[in-house]
């Protein structure tokens, strides 16, 4: 393999079924696999619509390298109480925004129903991921992954990623 | 064994509650006051339209002449705005019409406030300036003769501005700010938010219980390093660190601070009955330490302080992660917590950044504070079906005088207590 292919831009197919993989990571576990699909350095963030419109970078989640992506991973698991629940992501077909030298941005729709243990379930999240993806040895992998929610308000708390 | 408290219903206000209040005093709580409606509407009437000072919002968030936010005093929906001349003031967001709420976006820029629904105008104070077709159409209808506009303003707000903070009560009789809260709170205020300020974003929270759940929650420093296993485990923020309580005026208010770099506490966390034990077993640390890089903002060694003031505002200060927060009532068993997290307008891009990334510790995800958005909604659920009971609030003693130099104490929460049972009546 040459340098060129190494770093070659993964074409939307591949972009789609990462995002899809990541999804299922998500809602099936183990949850230890997620610092997998970033990049070292990387970029993640759970935002808001209205601070995106407003321009103001707080974040709810943010992570910018594979050592903050495992603590979240150990708090969420060994350390944070909340009660347990399952996710279960709904996706859009995803579109493509733009394309760099070796990345391409696609954005996807997506809404998260949210199960607890006593068999409550509730639309828990809508939004959508703003990814920049490259390809890596073969592998795709999140440069980037913003996660705009359209609501400011959370129900009670967020323990696992979105 | 029991005392019961009639309090007579002042005619504006709801049914009239009673409430059995232990003969205690604040070192018991009855469960009846986080699921009464009746005590719901007492609060409205006595406490939030009452002689408090509530927080409104941050003077950033309105930088220029009609720029306004939304907040919410209780029940009464609020407008905050910088009126031409420059000063900060609030509105009640009601028309004095209908009743229609006059903006209902969260936030935004106007030359005036008008209704929608039949175009009567107020200026940015208030003042009402016209209505449409108030002179008729053609000579024909219009405006009763008896109608007069300076009659019809907005109501308005009492506001106090403090570093950037701005306050607002809808009651003749509050006192003024400063004796409101005391001296400690107006120079912790000070030191915190000594520096313009920047806001860096919102966000809130839907709780599933009574909004006194969450604030007796913030102004218990005994469950912080216990509940928050993560600032048990990562040395966040232990009680064996250098740190107290001091009280605000009558008690009502509190401010819990700590210095991180005096913790000498190792052995009682790992040895006692706490999860921290079982999970130091498996060697939890973090891994990155860019969010444990921490600067002294203030020069002063004091890495966390939490300033409550009666009723519902909280300032935080974890390290370098700043926040202001309320706890907004919205029925029995439902509040909103509001957060809005800000820094220093003269912040460099390092510091700007590391609050963003200390941001991870609060909020609804907050590696800290995700535990506070749960526990309210527990206890609401053990309660259930037994009002008559209370809780049990005795650690520190039964008073509400702090104890120097430990935050190991209820004092603060029972100092609420005091607040509310003196405006309840209960």
């Amino acid at each position: 393999m040459t340098a060129n292919v190494a770093h070659a831009r993964p074409d939307e197919a591949g972009a789609r079924a990462l995002i899809t993989a990541y999804t299922y990571v998500l809602d099936e576990g183990p949850l230890s696999d997620w610092p997998a699909f970033f990049t070292e350095p990387c970029l993640y963030r759970i935002t808001t619509r209205q601070n995106e419109e407003r321009a103001m970078p707080l974040s709810i989640m943010l992570c910018d390298n594979q050592a903050m992506l495992y603590d979240r991973v150990e708090a969420v698991e060994k350390a944070n109480i909340y009660e347990p629940h399952y996710y279960r992501h709904v996706l859009s077909d995803s579109r493509t925004l733009r394309r760099t030298a070796d990345s391409v941005i696609v954005e996807t729709s997506f809404i998260c129903v949210r199960t607890m243990l006593d068999g409550r379930t509730t639309l828990f999240a809508a939004g959508k991921y703003v990814d920049e993806i490259i390809a890596d040895k073969g592998r795709q992998l999140f440069r980037s992954k913003t996660v705009v929610l359209d609501s400011s308000q959370v129900d009670t708390l967020i323990a696992k990623p979105l | 064994m029991l005392e019961t408290v009639n309090k007579p219903s002042p005619a504006s206000a709801a049914a009239p509650a009673t409430v059995t209040w232990p003969v205690e005093g604040v070192r018991r709580v009855p469960f009846a006051v986080y699921s009464d409606p009746a005590v719901f509407a007492q609060e409205q009437h006595a406490i939030f339209r009452g002689p408090i000072w509530h927080f409104l919002g941050l003077e950033a968030q309105i930088p220029e002449p009609g720029c306004f936010v939304v907040a919410q005093v209780g029940e009464t929906p609020v407008i905050l705005v910088r009126g031409s001349d420059g000063k900060v003031g609030a509105l009640v967001n009601r028309c004095a019409h209908k009743g229609t709420p006059l903006v209902f976006v969260p936030s935004g820029k106007v030359d005036q406030f008008m209704c929608v629904y039949h175009n009567w105008c107020y200026d940015l104070a208030g003042k009402m300036l016209s209505a449409a077709f108030e002179h008729g159409v053609r000579g024909k209808g219009g405006m009763a003769s008896t109608f007069k506009k300076e009659e019809h303003g907005l109501q308005r707000l009492r506001v106090h501005v403090i570093n950037g903070l701005v306050f607002g009560t809808l009651s003749d009789e509050t006192p003024p700010f400063e004796d409101y809260v005391g001296p400690g709170h107006v120079a912790n205020i000070a030191r915190v938010c000594g520096r313009k300020l920047r806001v860096l974003g919102q966000y809130s929270q839907k709780l599933p219980s009574n909004w006194k759940l969450y604030i007796e929650n913030v102004k218990d420093p005994y469950h912080a390093s216990i509940l928050h296993a993560f600032n048990g485990v990562m040395k966040q923020d232990r009680l064996t660190m250098e740190g107290g309580i001091t009280m605000g005026a009558r008690g009502w208010h509190h401010i819990s601070y700590s210095k991180m770099h005096t913790d000498t506490g190792d052995q009682i966390y790992s040895t006692a009955a706490m999860r921290n034990a079982e999970i130091e077993a498996y060697g939890f640390g973090l891994r990155d330490h860019s969010m444990t890089d921490i600067w002294d903002d203030h020069g002063d060694g004091i890495t966390m302080t939490i300033t409550t003031i009666f009723p519902n505002f909280v300032l935080q200060q974890l390290r370098n992660c700043l926040a202001v927060r309320t706890i907004v009532p919205k029925s029995t068993h439902e509040s909103e917590l509001m957060w809005t997290a800000f820094g220093y307008e003269d912040d460099d891009e390092r510091r700007l950044q590391g609050r963003l990334k200390q941001a991870n510790m609060m909020g609804p995800a907050g590696l800290i504070a995700m535990e506070d958005g749960m526990i309210g909604g527990l206890v609401q659920k053990g309660i259930a079906g037994d009002l008559d009971k209370a809780a049990v609030l005795e650690m520190g003693g039964h008073g509400i005088e702090p104890i120097p130099g430990s935050r190991v104490s209820e004092g603060s929460v029972r100092g609420f207590w005091t607040g509310y049972r003196a405006l309840t009546g209960y």
